[in-house]
């Protein structure tokens, strides 16, 4: 509060001094917990909320916060509004440290008090924002109402009336507690209390069954009829392009097959694929397609070699025309990895889905595999730009390497992350597993 | 001043000499324009963007993972949060994929139900564009009244599902709850009441010379660019692509309704906003014949234990800001080997480097508010 702290040396000494300070006290109280401006910033779901709080219905100017500031040099209150990534965190620290004293934290939603949905089985979002940087007022809610968003906003005003010039506003501790210890903690005072209520209600029960020894329950379970419900079929819709030309899935395969005699299509519940068996004849492959039911997208498996041909012949034949790319994606499997291509024509309204097995290097020692790139596949950015940013999310989750792509780096995470997350044997000091 | 070829990473276009008086700025993770944390890396010169590089990843949460390690229907909890706008969309997008795993079907009146609430979403999802693409241009009237419109879908969607925003609603086979008696009432009441409002805001932008000023001619997209990048929803449909999931590959009953598919041809900043005010309009006309026909009965199909068969299952469907496909691998036992995501967002932002080159700083706030991207969805 700066200036306003040396009141009480200066005033103390003359008489009836001390209830000039109380006045002061009241007067700049009064003004700070009155307009209290939050600083913009929102990450995800609480951060709708909170304009929500602020828009017509709600109207936080009743509360005096509607001075959202987009710079924190102007800002007195940090409402964390979202998960925080570890990636997020010294963007966040940095704007803490920004804001000037003093300066309070709200915490809004399950997320920056302890995770929330995302504490389990993750790697890269912190738990709880009271690790990063000392926060006064926590709501609870995924996301919050903006009822509770005021109500956390009325609790710290409260906070802010109760300082004096006597005892002012502190920076407060990061507290760096691990949120699974809370739990720990938290789980073991509830058990014992469950032990204690169990034990009280059993010699309760025992003394009464003493006193009344003919005593019957009147109590009847009633069981209600659950509502039964129908059997419905489902409707499987075909699609249809801007244009006519829609080319089955079997007359797909019996195209691409002519040209790639590699070209295979699997039954629909293979698991995964095996990289070594020989090539299925195609009128294996067409029977395996006649089991697909018809809005099913064509799943064809090509080898490594012919990937961008196959590619390239879809996109430029003048009667599959796919010109639309859907998605680039991975799975990881024991001993390969498989990229999926997702294509359509959006002039047809076909779809093709090409599946590549890719071994695994396991040239590579053990010790270094987990951050190694294991197997390699050439690019179709070329073809698609649409494939770039997708290409990088595959690299940067598997670690296949896309070779002739013109910008290939991490794209979700930092650039000296350890390990590839979405491989089945990825493994993270960060990570909890989910108790079953 | 950087040193001549020694670029920060991303950035395509060599240094020469003619362009040695560039620098760079740094947007984000933390800015108030950029729709949550994203990060753009513009080269400048002068106020003019020579290039742009986004960096994502400050709010990747890691749901890929997570769900390898969830049932199935846990895993629709966590669509919700990737696009928050449109979580009732998500829900249908993944329950949709389910469906067609076990092969079931869904009655006639949860199929009403769900095309009302996807319709409800969208018109929500619209009214944040109009509320922030107003604000970005610096009109603080148009936040104030979109969130005023869209106050009225969540307390319908409220009512329902009993969340704002994070709905967790539908299952295979329907939905968790039958809707209120009031629920039909309510929408009513919203249909006409938007109806009259939609006049204002028309008024308010559409016509407003300094959004015209602002908006025409900026950030083009061209067809063909459009298809290229994978764009989907009103970024292509702006770019003169008829192209709409609901109906050429039809879900849901969507094809027993009687809408038209907006299109406009410049694909400028004008036309990405002009399409989602035609886009309310349109949906406006199906809530319209889907209250009149709602019908009674049984509001979902017999309940089945979710263990998909062994297999790979896509659905796609039109969220608010395009095509939302989920893909799932399912191996045996009750949770899924693999479940990938495509979500519009992240391919609608594909082109933004290539629609901002040349254009001022300004204006890449225009652009990037009319590409409307939810960042938890891009970065999951």
């Amino acid at each position: 509060m700066g200036i306003v702290n040396y009141a009480p040396k200066i005033l103390d000494p003359v008489p009836g001094g001390k209830y000039l300070v109380n006045m002061i006290d009241y007067v700049v109280n009064w003004a700070r917990a009155n307009s209290i401006w939050p600083l913009t910033y929102g990450t995800s779901c609480c951060a709708i909320e909170m304009m929500s709080s602020s828009m017509a219905r709600y109207d936080i100017a009743r509360f005096g916060s509607e001075v959202f500031r987009a710079s924190p040099r102007q800002a007195d209150l940090f409402i964390i509004a979202g998960t925080i990534t570890r990636r997020m965190a010294p963007a966040l620290q940095m704007l803490w440290e920004q804001i000037p004293g003093p300066k309070y934290a709200i915490a809004m939603g399950a997320c920056t008090i302890s995770g929330g949905p995302f504490v389990y089985d993750n790697y890269s979002v912190v738990r709880g924002a009271q690790n990063l940087i000392p926060v006064d007022v926590f709501i609870p809610g995924c996301p919050p109402r903006p009822e509770a968003l005021f109500h956390g906003l009325l609790t710290l005003r409260e906070k802010i009336l109760h300082e004096t010039c006597r005892s002012p506003w502190k920076e407060g501790d990061v507290r760096d507690v691990s949120t699974l210890d809370r739990y720990r903690e938290a789980s073991k005072a509830w058990l014992a209390l469950e032990r204690i209520k169990d034990e009280e209600m059993a010699e309760a029960r025992a003394k009464f069954k003493e006193e009344n020894p003919e005593y019957k329950s009147a109590y009847k379970p009633v069981r209600v009829k659950k509502e039964e419900f129908p059997e419905v079929e489902r409707k499987a819709l075909l699609g249809k392009g801007l244009e006519n030309g829609f080319l089955s899935a079997a007359e797909i395969f019996t195209k691409t097959r002519d040209r790639f005699n590699r070209v295979v299509a699997k039954d629909m519940a293979t698991e995964a694929i095996d990289t070594k068996s020989e090539v299925e004849s195609a009128d294996d492959c067409l029977e395996n397609i006649m089991k697909y039911p018809v809005d099913f997208p064509l799943e064809l498996t090509v080898n490594a070699e012919d990937y961008l041909d196959v590619v390239k012949f879809m996109r430029d034949d003048e009667d599959l025309k796919m010109n639309f790319l859907i998605d680039v994606t991975g799975i990881d499997y024991e001993d390969h990895f498989e990229v999926i291509t997702q294509l359509m024509s959006m002039d047809r309204g076909h779809k093709v889905f090409i599946r590549v097995p890719l071994k695994k290097n396991f040239g590579i020692a053990e010790e270094k595999r987990a951050n190694a790139i294991l197997a390699q596949i050439p690019s179709i950015t070329s073809l698609y730009p649409a494939a770039e940013f997708k290409e990088r999310e595959v690299y940067d989750m598997f670690g296949i390497e896309f070779t002739d792509h013109p910008d290939l780096r991490r794209i979700f995470l930092d650039e000296d992350f350890t390990g590839f997350p979405l491989r089945k044997d990825f493994t993270n000091p960060h990570m909890i597993r989910r108790p079953l | 001043m950087i040193n001549k070829g020694n670029l920060p990473p991303g950035f395509k276009i060599e240094r020469s000499e003619s362009n040695s008086e560039e620098f760079f700025i740094n947007m984000g993770p933390q800015h108030p324009s950029t729709h949550g944390a994203l990060r753009l890396a513009l080269r400048m010169d002068g106020e003019t963007i020579v290039e742009m590089v986004p960096h994502f990843g400050y709010i990747h949460r890691g749901i890929e993972k997570q769900a390898e390690n969830m049932n199935y229907l846990q895993y629709i909890l966590l669509s919700d949060r990737q696009d928050y706008l449109t979580a009732i969309q998500n829900n249908l997008g993944v329950c949709l994929a389910y469906e067609k795993a076990l092969n079931i079907g869904v009655p006639e009146r949860a199929e009403y139900i769900r095309v009302i609430l996807q319709e409800l979403g969208r018109v929500a999802s619209h009214m944040v564009f109009f509320a922030c693409f107003g604000g970005d241009l610096g009109g603080q009237t148009c936040l104030l009244y979109g969130f005023k419109e869209r106050e009225m879908v969540h307390d319908i969607i409220e009512e329902v599902t009993g969340s704002r925003l994070t709905t967790n609603f539908f299952r295979p086979g329907g939905s968790t709850f039958d809707v209120p008696d009031t629920f039909i009432p309510r929408v009513k009441a919203f249909i006409k009441h938007m109806d009259k409002t939609m006049k204002d805001y028309e008024r308010f932008l559409s016509k407003n010379i300094i959004v015209l000023e602002r908006t025409k001619g900026i950030g083009i997209l061209s067809k063909e660019d459009a298809i290229a990048y994978g764009c989907t929803g009103p970024m292509l449909r702006g770019s003169g692509v008829k192209y709409d999931v609901r109906k050429n590959d039809p879900y849901s009953i969507y094809d027993q309704f009687d809408f038209d598919v907006p299109v406009t041809y410049n694909g400028d900043t004008y036309d990405r906003y002009t399409i989602r005010i035609a886009e309310i309009h349109e949906s406006l006309k199906i809530l319209k014949q889907a209250v009149e026909k709602f019908p009674e009965g049984p509001w979902r199909a017999k309940e089945k234990p979710v263990r998909l068969p062994a297999g790979r299952y896509y659905s796609a469907i039109e969220t608010a800001k395009g095509l939302y496909a989920t893909y799932v691998v399912a191996a045996s036992g009750d949770k899924p080997y693999r479940i990938h995501t495509r979500g519009p967002s992240f391919a609608n932002l594909a082109p933004l480097n290539k629609m901002v080159q040349g254009q001022k700083i300004s204006d890449l706030v225009a652009i990037l508010a009319t590409i409307d991207p939810v960042i938890p969805e891009i970065d999951r």
